[in-house]
């Protein structure tokens, strides 16, 4: 898997959010993407879902060669792309097993793979539950619904390990979470990395990336890549802060 | 004015053509005259339903005007074989099942094994039996004659379920009331009614549909009396699925004695013209009474629910949970008054109405009303009116689910607070498979 981003620029409500951007995410990768609060990062993450309303005006997004920006939601996550919520959406009166369930067979129906039935499925989300230690009873609950902050955080690396995405874009994964659910969720992604799945870690603390190491930091901002670097760059952001890159940036 | 004249003149074409077709009555039936002759007079007395009434504003009966409806009689549908309804019964029924197909209770598909001693179930036209002085009593006792067509139910009733429940008696399983319309090749006009008793202390569990084989062009016009005594419970559950070329008018009318409770359940998915009037009178101090339903408006369909909640008793709740969801050109009616008379105090009255548009067409009149005249109690009432959520359908899609998919999920999640409230598994079960189908209608 290769995700492969060129000169790539959007806007939201005519308001060009990405001016130029590019990234290449080769298999087994994980990348950490940082930044200032505005500078782009939740808008990445949500232009390469697929999201209504984030219009990409140039540049283009591959994976494997396929055409990304074409394709609606659904169809990316067919082909294995999952976005993981900064705000996980609270689905009223949608049941989480039954949610859980159809997305799964739904990317199974777009890969022509056969469907799970109830007790295949049943069996396969008892073996991740135990991963991000989630409660039982949160799966015949609504989907996030009334769930504490931590909880809807398992919940979509929860989804990240029932659908063995190809790409992962973990949207400030660590927001709201407190230090042991920061250790759990980390550890579920940590298990979750493999040779055959590219992630994209979106966050602006350094905190996250203790937790899970990224093999490549970028800093984004003012809607390009203005910095690339290995780990220790992101150290280097915690102690002299966003500023001098995002200075450099309007210099140039 | 000339078209209330027309429209007046029909009605009353239809109330002596349901004459004729009765005549001779069987005379198991005369103990109803005095019933039929009082629905009779108020029929010619009474005007028909215009926009200038209020209860009748956004709901037109200009439709009585586009078709002849000929009476339904007792006819060759008893024919009617369990494997052709087979799509509509309940998997691991228990209770006592009472077709009506056209109106006429069809026994060879009724199921009336399962009898309970304490338990009296007839029908009004004789079918299951003599019917008891305890049950005349109360026909049309409980009613009150509110528009026209309650009483043309009066003067015309084929037939129907009548309940009695005797003291302390609790059923051991839900009776299944399910009207089969099947299509004729002039439009019919059927009077369902129906008559449900509870002495104190006794607790049942009635379900209640409407259903058609195929898509038919008919009018129920269906009336219900319910009486529940002192320390009584009842669960009502009612299911619309008419056909999408019916019309369904139901009225639907309760008395709680003394610490009663009334829960009623109600989902109308279907006709292309459906309303139901729910009017349930607090009698006695201490009762309560959950009204929850679900109203869907797809494209051309209107669905209207009138509410009529009479507090007349102190310490006595009722809950109202009503829910629509509209697309195309659908329009829903929502109204519902609760009155507090001066003598109920300590009433607590909260009623909710809550509205999904999934197309700008489409058109909602809702209007909850409050009228309080006692001092201290607890009331409220809420109305809101929205679309689909961005947020939500963009989470269901970026999960590989389909945008057709997500909305009717959605719209399920939406209905999910009406439904769940249908204890009897088998019912909710068919119930939302019911609503998916018809969802998956209104998306693609």
């Amino acid at each position: 898997m290769r995700l492969s981003i060129k000169n790539l620029r959007a806007e939201i409500e005519g308001k060009e959010i990405l001016r130029g951007l590019d990234l290449d995410v080769g298999p087994g990768e994980v990348h950490a993407i940082m930044g200032p609060n505005g500078s782009g990062k939740s808008t990445l993450a949500h232009v390469l879902a697929g999201r209504d309303g984030y219009e990409v005006t140039a540049g283009e997004i591959t994976l494997d060669d396929q055409d990304l920006i074409e394709l609606a939601p659904e169809g990316r996550a067919g082909l294995g792309v999952f976005l993981a919520f900064q705000y996980p959406v609270e689905l009223p009166g949608v049941n989480n097993t039954h949610f859980l369930k159809e997305s799964l067979n739904a990317q199974r129906k777009a890969r022509g793979e056969p469907e799970l039935d109830s007790v295949a499925f049943l069996k396969l989300i008892r073996e991740k539950m135990a991963l991000v230690s989630m409660k039982p009873e949160l799966l015949k609950r609504p989907v996030n619904a009334g769930f504490s902050g931590g909880e809807k955080k398992r919940n979509e690396i929860l989804q990240m390990a029932l659908f063995e995405p190809k790409l992962a874009i973990l949207d400030e994964t660590d927001s709201g979470l407190d230090i042991d659910a920061l250790r759990t969720v980390s550890d579920g992604v940590n298990a979750l990395r493999s040779p055959e799945r590219s992630i994209i870690l979106v966050t602006h603390y350094q905190r996250l990336l203790d937790y899970i190491e990224p093999d490549f930091v970028h800093v984004l901002a003012g809607g390009r890549i203005v910095r690339s670097g290995d780990k220790t760059l992101a150290r280097e952001l915690e102690q002299k802060g966003y500023g001098w890159l995002t200075g450099e940036d309007e210099a140039a | 004015m000339s078209t209330e004249q027309h429209a007046g003149t029909s009605l009353n074409a239809v109330l002596q053509a349901g004459q004729r077709a009765m005549t001779p009555r069987p005379s198991n039936m005369d103990w109803l005259t005095p019933v039929r002759e009082r629905g009779a007079a108020s029929v010619a007395e009474m005007p028909l339903p215009s926009r200038k009434d209020e209860a009748w504003r956004y709901t037109s009966v200009g439709f009585l005007e586009q078709a002849e409806y000929q009476p339904l009689v007792e006819g060759p549908f008893d024919a009617i074989q369990l494997s052709d309804i087979d799509d509509l019964l309940l998997p691991q029924s228990q209770g006592l099942r009472l077709v009506f197909v056209n109106g006429y209770l069809a026994t060879a598909v009724s199921d009336l094994a399962h009898q309970q001693d304490g338990i009296q179930v007839r029908s009004l036209a004789g079918g299951l039996g003599d019917v008891s002085v305890d049950l005349r009593r109360h026909l049309d006792a409980i009613a009150e004659h509110r528009h026209v067509f309650a009483a043309l139910n009066s003067a015309l009733m084929s037939d129907g379920a009548l309940i009695h429940v005797d003291r302390d008696i609790v059923s051991r399983a839900p009776i299944e009331i399910l009207h089969i319309s099947v299509g004729m090749e002039q439009p019919g006009i059927s009077h369902p009614r129906h008559l449900i008793v509870l002495e104190s202390g006794a607790r049942a569990e009635i379900t209640e549909r409407y259903a058609c084989l195929g898509d038919a062009r008919y009018f129920n016009n269906a009336l219900v009396e319910v009486a529940l005594g002192a320390d009584s419970e009842l669960l009502h559950t009612r299911l619309q699925e008419e056909s999408p070329q019916s019309q369904h008018l139901s009225d639907l009318q309760v008395r709680l004695a003394e610490r009663s409770r009334y829960r009623l359940v109600m989902a109308a998915l279907g006709g292309a013209w459906s309303r139901s009037d729910v009017r349930v009178s607090f009698d006695g101090e201490g009762a309560e009474a959950e009204l929850d339903g679900l109203m869907l408006a797809r494209d051309q369909q209107l669905n209207d629910i009138h509410l009529d909640v009479q507090h007349k008793s102190a310490h006595c709740t009722s809950r109202e949970t009503f829910k629509g969801i509209l697309d195309g050109k659908g329009r829903v009616v929502f109204d519902g008054r609760i009155v507090v008379a001066e003598d109920a105090q300590k009433t607590d009255a909260q009623l909710s109405n809550d509205n999904l548009m999934l197309s700008r067409s489409s058109e909602v009149d809702t209007k909850p009303q409050l009228e309080i005249y006692a001092d201290d109690v607890k009331c409220s009432h809420g109305t809101t009116v929205g679309e689909l959520d961005a947020n939500m359908m963009f989470y269901l899609r970026s999960r590989g689910i389909p945008h057709a998919r997500a909305k009717q999920m959605l719209c399920q999640g939406f209905a999910e607070e009406v439904m769940a409230h249908i204890d009897n598994e088998p019912l909710r079960a068919y119930a939302n498979k019911l609503l998916t189908a018809r969802l998956a209608q209104t998306t693609e």
